[in-house]
């Protein structure tokens, strides 16, 4: 992988990693996993 | 031709009308197909257990998913989007999963607490989109208190109607558990209701639905086979699948149907928003009552009590609807995502005509090739090319279809064949002119 593409792909991971959007809906997916859990 | 980059504000505001009266449209034929899709289901032996039954729809949607994008617009349209917004292949992925868990929880749900409390609960999830909407999207910002009251009571009233309708179809289940239940439909609504963040995400970014609908079913399909897999084991799932050949069929086309309503959902959050686009599509309650009401004689020796709890609950949920309908946004609320739109694009360093272009549902206007400009052609449009991919995915699903049909077997039940062929009718009606809107305004953009 070239030095553009690595710096491109952690510039990418490290907006995701900041980004509200993807925080609420994967804290709402593991929420909803452990009640899954919980229900069996 | 699809529309070109609009040039005056006049055409602009044309534009936009266009687009919300196309979005309206698309939240209806929604609740349709939507609503359509539970009757293949409702030919199925009820010995199947929910988790299996859930696995071999998803199995049809899975299909469905990647062969419908591949007949309308070839999936080298897929890799073009991901080469614009490859982040959002992340939310396409999340949205999946989400909607794999909530909607395992909607059978611990019914079983435990009834369809009567269980629907409603989870129904809130279009309360919860206008949230969402409004908080991270600046969904109704500027859009007047008129606006707001048709949108808030709208979906206020559609929950009202969808209560009511409920108790009147339910089928009271064996008391118990109930807290569990309550807390199974609740978390349901609230997976739901969250997953159209993913959804607006990829819509203002200028993502096509045909495109994010491939990645999601990834989401789906890995979530629900782990879900199955570990809920009933490898083998007993496995000798279940088998034993179940004769209802695949029924099963299978049920999530197919379910895909072309899904669809339409997700090009009415595209065009007007989850807080209008998401409880527009929740009439699939309606059109899911008059094929158990009309088809399968659900209600048949009811009380009057539920005859007018039915009329009263329908005319709400109609109410409702037709209030978020005539609740279009203005423009000055259309600039305000725009700029949620502007903010996405800057933040993952996505093309702004790409942007743009999505959000006004025309193809990117780039920079022409030297061989267009010497054959006097702008490169507005994308030619609509299929590969030898897309045509292995949709006559492989076709054959697949085909060989499970041939294995199916009808269940003996009283079923009115001229109730149902009229309903088809309509939703083919439904689904015909939705299309050629599509096609007509946006290309399917």
């Amino acid at each position: 992988m070239s030095p553009r593409k690595t710096e491109g792909s952690r510039n990418l991971f490290r907006a995701i990693a900041t980004d509200i959007h993807f925080w609420i809906p994967f804290a709402v997916l593991v929420a909803g996993l452990f009640l899954l859990d919980k229900l069996r | 031709m699809p529309a070109a980059a609009p040039a005056g504000s006049s055409t602009h505001a044309s534009r936009l009308r266009s687009l919300q009266a196309l979005g309206i449209f698309c939240g209806f034929a929604a609740g349709a197909w939507l609503g359509g899709a539970e009757a293949p289901i409702k030919l199925v032996n009820p010995d199947i257990s929910p988790i299996t039954i859930s696995l071999i729809m998803v199995c049809g949607v899975f299909l469905a998913r990647w062969s419908v994008p591949a007949l309308i617009r070839g999936t080298s349209h897929v890799r073009n989007d991901v080469r614009q917004a490859p982040h959002l292949v992340v939310w396409a992925v999340l949205a999946g999963c989400m909607w794999a868990v909530a909607n395992t929880l909607t059978i611990y749900a019914i079983r435990n607490v009834g369809l009567s409390i269980a629907f409603p609960l989870w129904n809130t999830n279009s309360l919860l989109g206008i949230f969402w909407g409004f908080l991270l999207f600046n969904e109704l910002r500027h859009a007047g208190w008129k606006r707001w009251l048709g949108v808030l009571g709208g979906a206020v009233c559609m929950f009202g109607g969808a209560t009511v309708l409920a108790i009147a179809s339910s089928h009271q289940a064996e008391p118990g558990k109930a807290t569990l239940g309550i807390f199974a439909a609740l978390g349901a609504g609230i997976l739901w209701g969250t997953m159209y963040i993913p959804y607006r995400k990829a819509y203002l970014t200028g993502m096509n639905p045909l495109s994010f609908i491939t990645f999601f079913t990834v989401g789906e399909l890995a979530t629900m086979t782990m879900l199955a897999i570990a809920y009933r084991g490898a083998t007993p799932l496995w000798h279940e699948l088998v034993s179940a050949r004769a209802v695949l069929f029924w099963l299978m086309l049920g999530g197919f149907v379910w895909v072309l309503g899904d669809l339409f959902q997700q090009y009415a959050t595209k065009y007007v928003g989850i807080s209008r686009g998401i409880p527009l599509s929740n009439t699939n309650q309606l059109w899911g009552l008059l094929w158990g009401v009309l088809v399968f004689h659900e209600l048949r020796g009811g009380s009057q009590t539920v005859y007018a709890q039915v009329a009263g609950g329908s005319l709400l949920m109609a109410l409702g609807a037709v209030a978020i309908a005539l609740s279009s946004a203005t423009e000055r609320e259309h600039s305000s995502w725009q700029d949620a739109a502007d903010r996405e694009g800057q933040r993952y360093g996505v093309e702004d005509e790409y942007v743009r272009a999505g959000m006004e549902g025309r193809e990117m206007a780039t920079a022409p090739t030297p061989a267009q400009e010497a054959e006097g052609r702008s490169s507005g449009s994308s030619p609509q090319t299929r590969t030898l991919l897309d045509w292995l995915l949709i006559l492989g699903t076709t054959a697949l279809f085909v060989l499970l049909a041939l294995m199916a077997k009808l269940p003996h039940m009283d079923i009115a064949l001229g109730w149902a062929v009229a309903l088809t009718v309509a939703m083919l009606a439904l689904l015909a002119t939705c299309g050629i809107a599509l096609w007509r305004t946006t290309r399917f953009r």
